[in-house]
């Protein structure tokens, strides 16, 4: 089936096999041992994406501290994707549970005449944010601990929005299998945002449509990386095929299987890979170190990515102890990412370097 | 079902309030659970179930035509409106009507087919009222038809939606079903009630086509 008919005529009587078809597959992997937390990737998206009317309140990168609640509050509780292969049911995340968009006094603080007693604050009083429980984090002093986990839609093999809708407007791109929202054919019926797994959909009130991540497919499509991989600071966003063997992907998941899918158990396949947090090892009663504990529970760990996690912590630790040791480690070198465009696969081009497109 | 023929004003026809409306007799129509079965998506089959499925069961019909134009007046209970959609889980309140689009096979509890389309009237709940002229060939296809147009007005008090459509007499090929004085034709009725998180395939509807004769 040819792209253009999963966009166009015709699209209605297609089967959901054929919407989910893809030739090849897009893929990102996060270094979750570099994310400083700086937001930047979320702003990047914002800046691009999501600053019309209607789509105030979405961050369709987020990046969460966990443990949390996340966001949306709570996300991991409201169900979705997929049992045993069946769907399960989902929750609809309102806008107060991804956190809303804060309204501010800035007439009243910029042109309200009151000089140094007005102060800028939200409206109201908001009880949640898009990163409310920041830093707070779990376990108890020495042995508290926390990471940060960046997230995006995971654009999954078996995406659960696309089962969901019954209009077919969402489909998987044949040449990259990027899961696209059609704006076309979208009524804002709101299945798919109760079936996503990981809520990662967001409906806009001005247009009356659901809206998501779209991995910045027009740049993509000019070689350029989603710019929240192109401007993250910690250098943990690799992007690229799944099929390139000599891509970073195709080595972090499928040759060192150090990268791991969050919450595999959701049953939607996704193409979103974690490096899981290595932690430095735990105080004892006494207050010495106990080598054989990590910081971040394991067990919990394996609540994120699966049992999958022990095997990538073994990997990476022994390669950290074969270069200790004065050895050499493709794996680290991958994760290192000595050279910044390392990170992006085929898709190194500068955005500044292109011809502007014509409006 | 007859729709009269009128000598009535078209706004006094439009609006859902007019006194003239209560010398029009009408009949009140029972709706049943749109069959999880025909759901066309795995997840609206999982994850429902049939008995919360189509929470209003009655409506009231009444039609007239004047020779140019057809009204049709639905009314059902209703004690909450739900008409603003400011959280992403409020869902309006809304009604619509079905006729087979050229000929009697279609289904009705399908929309439509491929070879046989129907044709749907679909008023929603909002700041303004809306009216949309659509065009089905089976389950979640439905396109917007936008060359005829639908007015609709409504009204919400004392517990109960009453909603108006109008409609040029005249039809459209391929988008709007041809009617006429002294024709008779296939319909169907469908309500969406809101704070039941009813839209799309979650509805209530009549489960069999009436027959509505125009008045010559
Ligand atoms: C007389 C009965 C019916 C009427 C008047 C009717 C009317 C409509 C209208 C107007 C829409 C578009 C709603 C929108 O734009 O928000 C719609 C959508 C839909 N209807 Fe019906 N319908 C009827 C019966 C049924 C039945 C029995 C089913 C079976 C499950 C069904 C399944 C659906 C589905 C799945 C959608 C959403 C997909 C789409 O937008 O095409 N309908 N219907
Ligand atoms: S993460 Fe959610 S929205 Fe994205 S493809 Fe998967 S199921 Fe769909
Ligand atoms: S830009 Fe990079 S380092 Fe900063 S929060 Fe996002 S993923 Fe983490």
């Amino acid at each position: 089936m040819a792209e253009s008919s999963k966009r166009g005529d015709g699209i209605e009587y297609a089967t959901k096999a054929e919407l989910k078809q893809a030739q090849r597959q897009v893929a990102m992997v996060f270094d979750l041992n570099k994310c400083l937390g700086c937001q930047t990737c979320v702003v990047a998206c914002k800046t691009l994406w999501t600053r019309d009317e209607g789509m105030e309140y979405m961050w369709w990168a987020t990046v969460n501290t966990k443990p949390g609640k996340g966001t949306p509050r709570d996300w991991e509780q409201m169900g979705g994707g997929f049992e045993d292969g069946v769907p399960r049911a989902g929750q609809l995340p309102t806008r107060r549970d991804f956190g809303d968009a804060w309204e501010f006094n800035h007439e009243e603080v910029f042109f309200g005449g009151k000089g140094k007693d007005a102060h800028l604050k939200p409206s109201g009083e908001p009880d949640w944010g898009p990163n409310w429980d920041e830093d707070q984090g779990g376990g108890q002093y020495p042995n508290s601990f926390y990471f940060y986990l960046p997230r995006i839609c995971n654009h999954c093999t078996n995406p659960a929005c696309l089962e969901a809708c019954p209009r077919n407007a969402i489909y998987k791109r044949e040449e990259d299998g990027i899961v696209l929202i059609s704006e076309d054919r979208c009524k804002g019926y709101r299945f798919c945002m109760e079936a996503c797994p990981y809520k990662k959909i967001y409906f806009n009130h001005a247009r009356q449509m659901s809206q998501k991540c779209i991995f910045c497919f027009p740049r993509v499509e000019q070689g350029v990386a989603p710019a929240c991989a192109r401007q993250c600071p910690g250098r943990l966003r690799f992007v690229g095929y799944l099929d390139d063997e000599d891509g970073p992907i195709y080595k972090l998941v499928n040759k060192w299987k150090v990268a791991l899918p969050l919450h595999p158990e959701y049953g939607t396949q996704p193409n979103i890979y974690y490096v899981p947090p290595i932690s430095p090892p735990r105080f004892d009663a006494s207050g010495n170190l106990d080598e054989s504990k990590p910081r971040i529970p394991t067990e919990y760990l394996r609540y994120l990515f699966g049992d999958k996690v022990d095997g990538a912590l073994a990997t990476l630790q022994a390669e950290m102890a074969k270069t200790k040791a004065g050895g050499k480690s493709e794996l680290l070198d991958t994760l290192i990412v000595y050279e910044w465009k390392n990170l992006f696969g085929p898709f190194t081009q500068d955005p500044a370097e292109l011809e502007p497109r014509k409006a | 079902m007859q729709c009269i023929r009128v000598p009535t004003a078209r706004d006094r026809l439009l609006d859902p309030m007019a006194s003239e409306w209560s010398g029009v007799a009408g009949e009140a129509i029972a709706l049943g659970a749109t069959p999880l079965a025909n759901q066309p998506s795995e997840y609206v089959k999982a994850s429902r179930n049939e008995d919360d499925v189509g929470k209003v069961r009655n409506v009231m019909v009444q039609t007239a035509h004047d020779g140019n134009e057809i009204f049709i007046r639905l009314s059902w209970e209703d004690a909450q409106k739900n008409v603003e959609v400011t959280e992403t889980n409020m869902f309006p309140d809304a009604c619509g009507v079905l006729m087979p689009l050229n000929g009697d096979d279609a289904p009705i509890d399908e929309m439509g087919s491929q070879g046989a389309p129907v044709n749907a009237w679909y008023w929603r709940a909002g700041a303004e009222d809306e009216a949309h002229n659509m065009v089905a060939h089976g389950l979640g296809t439905t396109r917007p038809a936008a060359s005829a147009t639908i007015e609709a007005r409504s009204v919400w008090g004392h517990g109960a939606w009453s909603v108006v459509f109008a409609r040029a007499l005249a039809g459209e090929p391929e988008a709007a079903v041809d009617l006429a004085p002294g024709r008779s034709v296939r319909i169907g009725f469908a309500v969406w009630e809101g704070s039941n998180g009813e839209r799309a395939g979650i509805k209530s509807f009549s489960k069999e086509w009436r027959e509505l004769a125009l008045q010559p």
